[in-house]
């Protein structure tokens, strides 16, 4: 049954480079050593519509497409293209596009599938089930690869995670809960490249103990069992390992007019400070709390504060891999009421009547800058936004608790995130700043 | 920090000699205090601490994955539950008498992708889930449940 998948979609693989562009490749050379000049082969995607690969760029700086990857009506969904190796250098090598761009969340995980041509499944080794806030989560196996960002490739092999939800022939006991990732086409995105302003995906909990549900396992054969694991063996954010330009990144997207388009362009460039086309100007920055890298908004009279969630409060973060604003309807202060229409199919989105202006102050987890930074946004009405071909807003948002920065507050800026143990003239990770 | 796992000891060792009495038959939401003791059993916590809010008090079970925090009313009634943490709690064994129509709704519910929220709503219980990695979140309440006067937002 596994096998049979495997062939197949390696077949489809070969016969599909590309969804829409971008794919190119011919065959791949997983099995040379002797070749100097290959590049290894491309995937564009394992979908049969949508946008299509980008380009996976040059030196410091990959291209980031926002849009609808796989045709799936995906909104506001920004990837790009990164390349894994097995070995050291160009050759034994596979680029793969429609990978999300996730500053929520660390490390890269990508698709078996995906992957099936340069990497083959192991019997034994360290699993990993990975939780998301939307109710999905990712299982399968740690592997060390070599990550080529742009031009800039790892020095050692880091871990990554290839996402396969039957490795192991998942048995009742291991607990991964959760919709899990099956497909590219069923997920949208071929990977995802945890980007955020922290490294690993668990952090000292998972070197000290086992937490219940785990989220390591050491697996022999069939059996998988929780275990702890060591920071450097975790599965972690892959720019905090490149040789330079590791301290930081920017997401560089344009501004969107209200009233959304099909598609977007922009860059992430690696480093902060470390190159010509990276060094911060006019930026400020926000410290983030060193646990959950969560910085204080305050909206309507309501404070979502940092590092609070030892006490059950909630904070606020951004993370380019949430597709909306989200943040309570106010029921006091300043804007009490009025996001108390929620869209009738979609119940979770906000529908006012007509576009409407509001503003938030954020302010760093160290009380910087003083008073904070007011911030304007607006909320459109979801369901006529939606009704277009277009795919990406800057005006979407929904009822959440906690005050979730996603994917519109980068249209039009450039948000720096500061990896934690680093340093730039931006000041000392975690931060972000714009 | 030390001295925070010592106290924490002690309150897992009067908890279970304060629970050990108790019939412990119904599971979390909708059930007795007392089923709390099974919820720590089965989340491998340990009881950190009770407070009093509104009319209603919190008990405090907590793991190295996660804290969960259980509501109860005065007449002793689970009425919420909420959690934080690295990953989410097994749900299921929390929600009591409502597991099965909390598992029925959420296979209808529809992923919403680019989310970082999900709302699984029955007849009798509500289930959110929200957050992000090193920071996942969630709550659960039967409605009617909630003593008068209590606000949804309190549970959290």
């Amino acid at each position: 049954m596994k096998l049979n998948k495997i062939v197949l979609l390696s077949l489809v693989l070969l016969l599909l480079p590309g969804c829409g562009g971008g794919g190119g490749g011919g065959s791949h050379s997983s099995s040379s050593s002797s070749s100097s000049s290959s590049s290894g082969s491309s995937v564009g995607a394992l979908c049969s519509a949508g946008l299509g690969s980008g380009s996976p760029g040059s030196g410091n700086v990959i291209p980031v497409t926002v849009g609808d990857f796989c045709g799936i009506d995906y909104l506001n969904e920004p990837t790009v293209s990164v390349t894994v190796c097995t070995s050291q250098g160009s050759s034994n090598c596979l680029t793969i596009g429609g990978i999300l761009l996730d500053t929520g969340s660390y490390g890269l995980r990508i698709f078996n599938q995906a992957l099936s041509a340069l990497i083959t499944t192991p019997s034994n080794g360290t699993a990993e089930c990975v939780q998301y806030a939307d109710g999905s989560a990712d299982w399968g196996w740690v592997q060390n690869v070599y990550v080529t960002l742009g031009s800039e490739q790892t020095s050692t092999p880091v871990p990554i995670q290839v996402i396969d939800s039957a490795f192991g022939a998942r048995s009742p006991a291991i607990y991964c809960p959760g919709t899990l990732d099956v497909s590219p086409s069923g997920s949208g995105f071929n990977g995802i490249l945890g980007v955020g302003p922290l490294v690993q995906d668990c952090g000292l909990t998972c070197v000290n103990s086992v937490p219940n549900p785990a989220i390591y396992y050491t697996c022999n054969g069939l059996t998988c069992t929780g275990t702890t694991v060591p920071l450097a063996n975790q599965v972690s954010n892959p720019v905090a390992s490149l040789p330079t330009d590791n301290n930081g990144l920017i997401v560089q997207l344009p501004g969107v007019d209200v009233g959304g388009a099909v598609s977007l362009t922009g860059s992430l460039v690696l480093g902060i400070g470390t190159q010509s086309n990276n060094s911060p100007s006019g930026a400020t920055a926000y410290t983030l709390d060193p646990t959950y890298g969560e910085f204080t908004t305050t909206f309507s009279g309501v404070a979502y504060v940092a590092g609070s969630g030892h006490d059950g409060a909630d904070g606020s973060f951004t993370d380019s891999g949430s597709n909306g604003l989200f943040f309570p309807s106010p029921t006091s202060g300043t804007y009490s009421g009025e996001l108390s229409n929620y869209c009738s199919r979609h119940s979770d989105w906000f529908c006012p009547a007509t576009t409407t202006s509001f503003s938030a102050t954020i302010i760093g987890y160290s009380g910087t800058p003083v008073g904070g930074t007011v911030v304007p946004f607006q909320i459109g009405n979801f369901t006529n936004l939606i009704n277009s071909s277009n795919m990406v807003f800057i005006d979407i948002g929904g009822n959440s608790p906690g005050f979730d920065w996603g994917l519109p507050f980068y249209f039009g800026r450039n948000v720096y995130i500061g990896f934690e143990n680093t340093t730039s003239s931006l000041g000392t990770g975690p931060y972000f700043a714009y | 920090m030390k001295t925070r796992i010592y106290s924490i000891s002690l309150v897992l060792v009067l908890s279970v000699a304060m629970f050990a009495a108790a019939q412990r038959v119904q599971a979390a939401l909708g059930g007795s205090s007392d089923s709390i003791e099974s919820d720590r059993k089965a989340l491998s916590a340990t009881t950190r601490g009770v407070t009093a809010g509104n009319g209603y008090t919190v008990q405090e079970i907590y793991s190295a994955a996660n804290t969960v925090r259980e509501y109860v009313s005065s007449s002793g009634v689970v009425f919420g539950i909420a959690w934080n943490g690295l990953v989410y709690p097994d749900i299921t064994r929390l929600l009591g008498s409502y597991t099965g129509e909390y598992q029925k709704a959420r296979q209808q519910a529809m992923r919403q992708r680019g989310s970082r929220h999900l709302r699984v709503k029955s007849s009798g219980v509500v289930v959110e889930q929200w957050g992000h990695m090193r920071d996942l979140r969630g709550r659960a309440y039967a409605p009617a449940l909630i003593p008068p006067g209590v606000s949804v937002d309190e549970i959290k």
